[in-house]
């Protein structure tokens, strides 16, 4: 498994965690934000101190109030793939 | 524990006294907090980057932060048109950016608890409008606007977001306001006194209190406008 599957697996568990939606339903294009996000304000909240805790663990801040966290064309949060190469590539620069 | 803005002087440090005297943990900012006899570390609110070194020591300590007290503020008592783009800049980037990015950044050890209470400060210059303070009373207006919707956005997870404005409170930030206009602004307030420093802190203590939870989004005007 390399790096960046291993973040989308972990993404996307934290997803589900969050979510409470069963996992065959997340996947790299699962929506996070805009319309058919399935994460409302809140849980979106909830999810960026889960991956707080996690890059901790990893030995990495994790910064979710970055300028890519706001673009609608690419942010970080437009989906769980956008959001695990943004977590993978902060961990990677770190 | 509460992080309390600007805890070396004035409102700030009077608050934190009081908390201390009521048997709550206080972690005071300043950006000079030597011989300050309670908990607190240097930090320039204006500064992104200090505040997240704040943050960085907070989780380190895994300290149990349950308020954010944002009294840090600093004032320019002149005519917008006299005013250097420089000190404008300052203000803005002090009373307006300082309190929004401590609430950003701090916040989230409150979601983590859900639970909390932020206190952000206004001033009486924002309802009166008054003539000299344009700037202040701006960037005050903000800090207003800021907290009546991130009240909002804080509610689901169960944090109240208030402001206080005071009138003209006998501290260092007024001392070039003299005594003949501090009595002009006081005569506009409902209760014509000029409070003290023990009356702002008597209502921070009132918001700190769990019967005080049905209260978010709201700017309370010490002496009423």
């Amino acid at each position: 498994m390399n790096d960046i599957q291993k973040v989308e697996g972990i993404v996307l568990q934290e997803i589900k965690n969050v979510s409470e939606i069963k996992k065959s339903v997340i996947n790299k294009r699962t929506r996070l934000i805009g319309n058919d996000s399935i994460l409302d304000s809140m849980k979106l909240v909830e999810l960026c101190l889960s991956l707080t805790d996690i890059a901790e663990e990893l030995g990495f801040e994790f910064d979710w109030t970055s300028d890519k966290a706001m673009s609608t064309s690419r942010s970080m949060f437009k989906d769980a793939g956008s959001l695990s190469n943004e977590f993978l590539r902060q961990w990677k620069n770190n | 524990m509460f992080i309390v803005t600007g805890a070396s002087k004035g409102l700030g440090k009077a608050i934190c006294l009081r908390l201390i005297k009521n048997n709550k943990k206080v972690l005071g900012l300043a950006r000079d907090t030597k011989n300050l006899p309670f908990k607190s570390l240097n930090c320039d609110i204006s500064s992104t980057e200090e505040i997240r070194s704040i943050v960085r020591i907070v989780r380190k300590q895994k300290l149990n932060i349950t308020g954010i007290i944002n009294a840090a503020g600093i004032a320019s008592m002149n005519l917008a048109l006299t005013t250097p783009s420089v000190t404008t800049e300052k203000i803005v980037q002090t009373n307006l950016l300082g309190t929004i990015y401590c609430c950003q950044l701090f916040a989230p050890f409150l979601v983590r608890n859900k639970n909390g209470t932020i206190i952000n400060f206004s001033t009486i210059a924002v309802s009166l409008g008054l003539k000299g303070e344009s700037i202040y009373a701006a960037s005050k207006a903000g800090v207003e606007s800021f907290s009546r919707a991130f009240a909002r956005e804080m509610a689901d997870f169960n944090i109240s977001v208030n402001c206080i404005a005071p009138g003209p409170i006998k501290t260092d930030l007024i001392r070039g306001v003299s005594q003949k206009q501090v009595e002009k602004i006081i005569s506009n307030q409902i209760i014509q006194k000029q409070f003290t420093p023990e009356s702002v802190c008597d209502l921070v203590e009132i918001l700190i209190d769990k019967r005080a939870k049905t209260l978010s989004g709201q700017v309370f005007h010490i002496g009423g406008v």
